[in-house]
């Protein structure tokens, strides 16, 4: 299943932080399992919503691991050189770390992002590791749960914190931090590559990945059904953990694809004209492919607080999609509107639109002026930030909306405050 | 997948240049095969032998007709595969015919040959390829062939079986969705490639799945787990019975309703008596009633295989508790609940040599928690029995965990402040 493991030096001691070497010329140390354990009564106590997760980890004790690491199927390496020299409270924080690995699924994204950039070898693994911890280390510290010496954060490389394991990799060369964390290894867990103390898919007390899904998901219900408890890091992967967010441009343009393509507009069939294939078999009637292209008129909201560039990339795309579904540019129109519709130009001659307004906003009359133009629109995409009346009534024709979240934090101190919310007949597509 | 049949064609051919071509292709042509386990197939054959609609999402070229031949093979049904983006609604929906006397008679809506003989066949597997490249109406005709198994005057025979495929949103072309009506009455599979079965495949082995088996001695015992199972966790869960997806991001796959829980029930059922394993019923289930009801299902399923507290309390000496920890926890925890639920003294002292037996086979850590609920439940007149003795190292670990707390807890506390001025 798993690719080779990389050529790995065989180190009798795990170099780590610089008092590990003590350790070298004695017999191997026992594992000290209450110490261990006690560790992670102690996650336990601080997390307990991470309390399922690590007690389904199995614990495996093996001299030749650097510190301690997971393997995709919730195996827990650890040596014993390493639990002798840490203290409790900091184990508790590896544990955590460890298991926040398994939680966010680093090793499936790891080897996922290994395949799609062509990045194998034992340097890049190293990379992904260190991108994982930072993905990790800059949000479960703190609370009762120091953070254990070595941990890495983004901060060393001077990156922002709070971006995920992607991000980091795809922003930042970790070279510079590569030589002084060559000993850095959470094993395959964290990078979705093999090591060679790890005990692979058939190995005992592994977990299917059914069982990992199980498992990780109760730890969201968890997260989700205790809202207040975790902090805004879990609370955000318990949310997206087995439903990822999708890009807006793919469900942007689905949404107009779909809204453009149903039954009446696009291509279909209609017996306007008898088919071709009519000629040769008499007596059998057959219809015909008549296109009929789409309008599409689209609503912008001009009011503020929505930037230019944002607006113009979902206009591009709208326009993008209208194109590829076959509708021509000029059936494509464009209305901005704040508190009054202003202008309605068709796409063609609208390279450089302007977009006038910044005043209140009401879309209802950009509606309004969309629905009594000479050619009723097939489709209306509006592109709002939702701060707005809508129509009372379903417009006659598909309506979809590109919604700008409104950064949070602004009304959320007075109590009266009620959000239009997008009507139940509109697609509504989250942007950005 | 290819079929080339001039060139494949045994060398009668004058031309010696050609018998080359053929015995270079016939080399290109002999692979082996071997033995794999393949998630993907059980979970298509099981829902196939189940007689649900299935819907193959997956990239262009991925496998799906490879797979499906290969199903058709060990069914042993024919395969009959219909391109639907090169045909026309009426080719699915019946040609209209005009007759002698078309106000007399009606006008006779003909099926097309295909459908005329799978039905004479009275069996087969009907394959309908790219789904969603076909035109709007051609798709509208499609899914009544799916859905009232009806092309034209004709009704498909219980014997023929029907699965559909289609291209994932983002990778199709003209991007067509399924309403939720529509998703609801499929159960979807999503089809990908494992990079080694193909390398592996190019090089000339190519794998051979076991298929599922139903074991005809299962079959009550898997009806009565399904129906358990699936009834028991509606009732604790009545808010997942019918649940509209709400989000852009879900549209167009399975969500939960009757109709699909009905589905899900028949899956599991057919699982079990196939003896598969968990991770293929995962794929059925949450292709049946979605990722979120169908994981909640699961971990019902994982709770109903745990030991009952009950019986636990019975013979505590006996007691055989799951390896996992954190299973062994959630079998702990029910048994001090059951204590909790009738607290007996007898219950009490049984539920700490279960406690006991625990500490014995697994690691101490787990334990905390039940022992100190155990030990809360206690009453005056109770004695505290020996066993509890047994337990006090837990009660150490216990210990040392708080006094971490407490260090970690101080010191964050000015590690924070620390950090704060940098």
């Amino acid at each position: 299943m798993s690719p080779p493991a990389p050529p790995r030096p065989v180190r009798a001691t795990p170099p780590g932080p610089p008092r590990a070497r003590e350790f070298g010329a004695r017999p191997p140390l026992r594992l000290d399992t209450r110490k261990l354990l006690a560790a992670r009564l102690h996650a336990v106590k601080v997390r307990p919503y991470l309390a399922d997760a690590l007690f389904a980890l199995h614990v495996v004790e093996d001299p030749s691991v650097p510190t301690m690491a997971v393997d995709a199927h919730w195996r827990c390496y650890v040596s014993p050189a390493f639990v002798a020299r840490m203290p409790v409270e900091q184990l508790a924080g590896v544990w955590v770390h460890e298991v926040s690995h398994l939680l966010r699924d680093h090793h499936g994204r790891g080897e996922r992002y290994a395949r799609q950039h062509e990045e194998h070898g034992p340097g890049q693994r190293l990379r992904r590791n260190i991108a994982a911890d930072f993905e990790i280390n800059d949000d479960i510290y703190g609370d009762g749960l120091p953070r254990p010496h070595g941990a890495v954060l983004p901060s060393l490389l001077r990156l922002p914190s709070g971006l995920l394991m992607e991000d980091y990799l795809r922003t930042a060369s970790m070279s510079p931090l590569a030589a002084d964390l060559a000993w850095l290894d959470c094993g395959s867990g964290a990078d979705g590559q093999a090591r060679p103390w790890e005990l692979g898919p058939d190995g005992a007390h592994g977990l299917t990945r059914q069982q990992r899904d199980a498992v990780r998901f109760r730890v969201a219900q968890g997260i989700k059904g205790r809202p207040g408890n975790a902090p805004d890091g879990w609370r955000r992967w318990a949310d997206e953990a087995f439903h990822p967010p999708q890009p807006w441009r793919q469900l942007l343009g689905a949404a107009v694809r779909s809204a453009v393509g149903a039954p009446g507009p696009g291509d279909n069939h209609s017996y306007r004209r008898p088919s071709r294939r009519s000629a040769s078999v008499p007596g059998v009637l057959l219809p015909s492919l008549r296109r009929t292209p789409p309008r599409v008129c689209v609503v912008i909201d001009t009011s503020g607080s929505v930037s230019d560039g944002e607006l113009g990339s979902a206009l591009l795309e709208v326009a993008a999609v209208t194109r590829a579904v076959g509708g021509r540019r000029d059936l494509v129109t464009v209305i901005s509107c704040d508190a009054a519709a202003r202008t309605a130009a068709p796409l063609c001659q609208a390279e450089n639109i302007e977009l006038l307004g910044g005043g209140g906003t009401d879309l209802r009359s950009g509606f309004t002026r969309a629905l009594r133009a000479r050619h009723r629109p097939d489709v209306i995409v509006a592109l709002t930030d939702g701060q707005t009346p809508w129509p009372s009534a379903q417009p006659p024709c598909r309506t979809v909306v590109g919604l700008f979240p409104r950064p949070t934090g602004i009304d959320t101190d007075d109590p009266d405050y009620v959000p239009d919310l997008p009507p139940p007949w509109a697609r509504v597509v989250t942007i950005g | 997948m290819t079929s080339s049949t001039l060139m494949s064609r045994p060398a009668e051919t004058h031309d010696p240049e050609l018998g080359v071509a053929d015995t270079l292709l016939s080399l290109l042509r002999t692979t082996t095969s071997e033995p794999r386990p393949d998630e993907q197939l059980e979970a298509l054959t099981l829902a196939v032998a189940a007689d649900l609609p299935v819907l193959l999402w997956g990239e262009p070229g991925i496998g799906k007709t490879a797979a499906l031949t290969q199903l058709a093979d060990s069914l042993d049904l024919p395969l009959t595969t219909v391109i639907a983006s090169v045909h026309e609604p009426s080719d699915f929906s019946g040609l209209p015919i005009v007759g002698d006397d078309p106000a007399v008679q009606g006008v006779p809506m003909a099926p097309p040959q295909w459908a005329v003989q799978l039905v004479r066949a009275g069996r087969g597997l009907l394959f309908l390829d790219e789904l969603s490249t076909a035109t709007p109406a051609v798709q509208a005709a499609l899914l009544r062939v799916v859905l009232e198994r009806r092309v034209g005057a004709l009704r498909l025979p219980p014997g023929v079986r029907i699965v559909a495929a289609a291209n994932p949103r983002a990778s199709a072309a003209d991007g067509w969705e399924l309403s939720p009506p529509l998703a609801n009455r499929f159960v979807h599979l999503y089809w990908t490639h494992d990079p080694q079965v193909v390398v592996r495949g190019l090089g000339g082995v190519w794998p051979r799945a076991e298929l599922p088996r139903l074991q005809a001695q299962r079959l009550p015992e898997a009806v009565a787990l399904a129906r358990r199972a699936v009834c028991g966790f509606l009732k604790a869960r009545p808010t997942l019975i019918h649940r509209l997806p709400s989000s852009e991001a879900r549209r167009g796959g399975a969500w939960p309703s009757p109709r699909s829980w009905e589905a899900a029930l028949t899956l599991l059922a057919f699982g079990t008596a196939a003896s598969v394993s968990r991770d293929v019923l995962a794929l059925l289930v949450r292709g049946a009633v979605g990722d979120g009801a169908g994981l909640e299902l699961l971990a019902h399923l994982d709770r109903m295989d745990l030991p009952d507290p009950e019986t636990l309390l019975a013979d505590p000496a006996a007691a055989d508790l799951p390896q996992r920890g954190d299973l062994r926890q959630a079998t702990l925890e029910a048994v001090v609940a059951a204590v909790g639920a009738r607290p007996r003294r007898e219950r009490w002292e049984a539920a700490w040599t279960v406690l006991a037996g625990a500490l014995e086979t697994g690691t101490p850590d787990l334990l905390v928690a039940p022992a100190t609920a155990l030990a809360a439940l206690r009453r005056d007149d109770w004695e505290v029995p020996e066993t509890v003795e047994r337990l006090t190292g837990v009660i150490g670990l216990a210990r040392q965990a708080e006094r971490s707390v407490g260090r970690a807890t101080g010191k964050s506390a000015t590690r924070r402040t620390s950090e704060a001025g940098r």
